[in-house]
């Protein structure tokens, strides 16, 4: 009986766990294996999952336009929480109003900041061209334009999500002693000098930090192209979610969709990895 | 050359009441300062402002004749080292010393050169390569010494250097900071609440209360003639004994009444006289050094006092230096420093002998020293 209360203590989460999360991840490594539409049986087929995805075109170009998303909102992403935090650090006025500004965005749904910005980017009506009209520019096809349409969706995505990484690094920023500064100011260091000898080798575990969660999250677009785009024009806002969702609640290939999702969980575990080896090499 | 003048200094920060008051201090060529006070007295508010890292609200800072409250903290030519070392974590101890005179952009031999001659005199070369977080407290304080020497400048300011060392660590770091202000031949200011170490470390020294400077002079003088009670119980180790009473003038005889009646000290014949018939009928403490008190008696031609009264001690240390042998009298806490083989002990009734022309007398009013 002794022996019997800790496990039985745990079983709770041990059965969230085996339903949760053991049983779906051995299931999709099974079903990568296998063909299945949900309604009839599934149907063992070897390695052809896999054999299709290597020549799959459009699978790559998926990964492809994810990363280019990241190229830009990931340092972009980081920049902007950067320089607002650096900014909200000062005892500006109204500082937590601004604070509390930032961080709105991250609480709303996704849904509706993609909706409002649909509206700010359309191409006739939006806000955005209609500024650049009035001060006589060419209007941007933000959406439409193959070129352009992943870059607006990267600025927008950065905007949602900026306010929590503000946090991340305020949080950063007020770790480090203020004598380190007035140290410096002796020294002869410019505001620049300060920020980039003092201030930045300093909060590098922070900004590691926000580079792999922004990456974690940025591998995950899916709401933004889903709504705006719905992966065009010419499937250059395709990512990487969205294809293993079409694939598998548009076509119904089950067993494709896994196979997908698990190489691009690969994919992301190595992104990772290479950076978390580059970051600890700077500390 | 380097003086630096303060003139008619005040501070007020921004909403807040005057923390500094009208202080003006004059700091001579090489001269080692000391600014001691209790504890939020303002001592890191004036070595702030000499600093530049704190605005001058009003008053003139004068560095060898030029007026520099407006003058950038790097423009200034002064150096600083910080209570808590303020060393860079992510630097070795090398890149820590060399980073200000990077940031002059000098050239890398030269960096190299007073960066190992700065080690040497400090004995921190084997260091130079370790981060601070690899050092004990003691080291960090040499590193951050060294920062400040590398850069050869006029002033060195010290706010609480020692203040984070233990105890035997400090006494030898006392020492060597005598030793490097002698070698450097620079000025420097040096801030402490601890007054051995501003006694053992100042040419002068300044004490400071509540914004304002309390006595002005070199150690001797703050401890032989205090200006006031304020100094004359924060100077000394053990403290000032105080007693509080009246001048009572009777006739020709001029006397120093305790205010319980337990004492009466006669007056004329000891040097205090003089001054003291002007306060006939008037309130005044007597206040009494430890080692004005023993339990031998004096030489027969001074003037001494021994009360009626036996003491009886309720406590005693033996240093064997030195006894210090503590008793109260009239709810004050006393304190007797006699020699180290007395044997004197607690609870046995023992005659005391007071040293009246070494004794001070305060204004009760004004806390000022009688003279
Ligand atoms: N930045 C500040 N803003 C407002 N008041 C301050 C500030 N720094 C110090 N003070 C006040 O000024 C007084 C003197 O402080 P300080 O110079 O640090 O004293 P010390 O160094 O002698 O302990 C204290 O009453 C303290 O509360
Ligand atoms: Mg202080």
């Amino acid at each position: 009986m002794k022996k019997l209360l800790p496990y039985l203590l745990v079983s709770p989460y041990l059965l969230h766990v085996a339903v949760f999360v053991a049983f779906p991840v051995v299931f999709s490594v099974v079903l990568t294996f296998h063909s299945w539409n949900i309604i009839s049986p599934m149907q063992y087929v070897g390695l052809a999952n896999y054999e299709r995805l290597f020549n799959d075109r459009l699978f790559w170009q998926a990964i492809w336009n994810t990363l280019r998303f990241l190229m830009v909102h990931i340092p972009l992403q980081i920049l902007l929480a950067l320089m607002l935090a650096e900014l909200l650090n000062r005892t500006v006025r109204g500082a937590s109003f601004f604070r509390a500004a930032f961080f709105l965005p991250v609480i709303v749904s996704g849904v509706v900041v993609t909706i409002l910005w649909q509206q700010l980017l359309s191409f006739n009506s939006g806000i955005i061209n209609r500024m650049l009209t009035a001060i006589s520019l060419p209007r941007v096809a933000w959406l439409d334009d193959p070129a352009v349409a992943m870059y607006s969706i990267a600025v927008m995505a950065t905007w949602k999500n900026v306010g929590l990484y503000v946090i991340l690094f305020l949080v950063g920023l007020q770790s480090v002693p203020e004598q380190y500064y007035e140290a410096a100011d002796m020294e002869g260091a410019t505001s620049w000098q300060k920020f980039r000898f003092i201030t930045l080798p300093i909060i590098n575990p922070t900004i590691f930090t926000v580079v792999v969660l922004s990456t974690i999250s940025g591998f995950s677009l899916f709401i933004e192209p889903y709504i705006m785009t719905e992966g065009g024009p010419m499937n250059t806002t395709l990512s990487a979610v969205m294809y293993i969702y079409k694939q598998a609640f548009q076509y119904y290939h089950m067993g494709y969709s896994a196979t997908l999702g698990f190489c691009f969980a690969l994919i992301i575990l190595f992104v990772v990895v290479i950076q978390k080896r580059y970051v600890e090499q700077e500390v | 050359m380097a003086e630096v003048l303060l003139k008619h200094i005040s501070k007020a920060y921004a909403g807040g009441p005057t923390v500094i008051r009208d202080i003006s201090i004059d700091v001579k060529d090489r001269e080692f300062v000391v600014l001691v006070g209790p504890s939020g007295c303002g001592k890191s508010t004036l070595l702030r402002m000499i600093a530049g890292l704190e605005d001058i609200t009003n008053g003139d800072l004068l560095l060898d004749g030029q007026r520099i409250n407006d003058r950038a903290p790097k423009d200034r030519d002064i150096a600083m080292v910080f209570q808590n070392y303020a060393l860079y974590p992510h630097m070795t101890v090398y890149e820590n010393m060399a980073f200000g005179l990077k940031l002059r952009n000098m050239p890398k031999d030269e960096i190299r050169q007073r960066v190992t001659r700065a080690a040497q005199i400090l004995e921190i070369e084997s260091l130079l390569d370790r981060k601070p977080k690899d050092m004990s407290g003691g080291q960090r304080q040499r590193v951050a010494i060294g920062r400040a020497i590398v850069r050869n400048p006029k002033v060195f300011l010290f706010d609480e250097p020692l203040s984070n060392l233990d105890a035997k660590l400090r006494g030898q770091t006392r020492i060597e900071l005598q030793k490097l202000h002698r070698d450097l031949q620079a000025t420097m200011i040096y801030v402490t609440h601890d007054q051995v170490e501003a006694m053992t470390l100042g040419d002068r020294i300044v004490v400071l209360r509540n914004g304002d400077v309390m006595q002005h002079d070199t150690p001797l003088a703050l401890y032989n003639q205090p200006a006031n009670r304020f100094v004359a119980g924060f100077i000394g180790s053990p403290p000032m004994n105080f007693l509080p009473g009246r001048i009572v003038a009777d006739g020709t005889a001029l006397r120093f009444e305790s205010a319980g009646g337990a004492v009466s000290i006669r007056l004329n014949g000891s040097v205090h006289q003089q001054a003291l018939a002007a306060y006939a009928g008037r309130a005044v403490e007597l206040g009494i050094r430890a080692e004005h008190l023993t339990d031998q008696p004096m030489n027969r031609q001074r003037s001494y006092f021994s009360p009626e009264q036996l003491i009886v001690f309720d406590a005693v240390e033996r240093m064997g230096s030195e006894t210090l042998a503590y008793f109260i009298l009239e709810g004050q806490r006393f304190v007797a420093r006699l020699s180290g083989d007395s044997t004197v002990d607690t609870s046995v009734g023992v005659s005391t002998f007071w040293d009246i022309d070494k004794a001070h007398f305060f204004d009760a009013d004004t806390e000022q020293t009688i003279r």
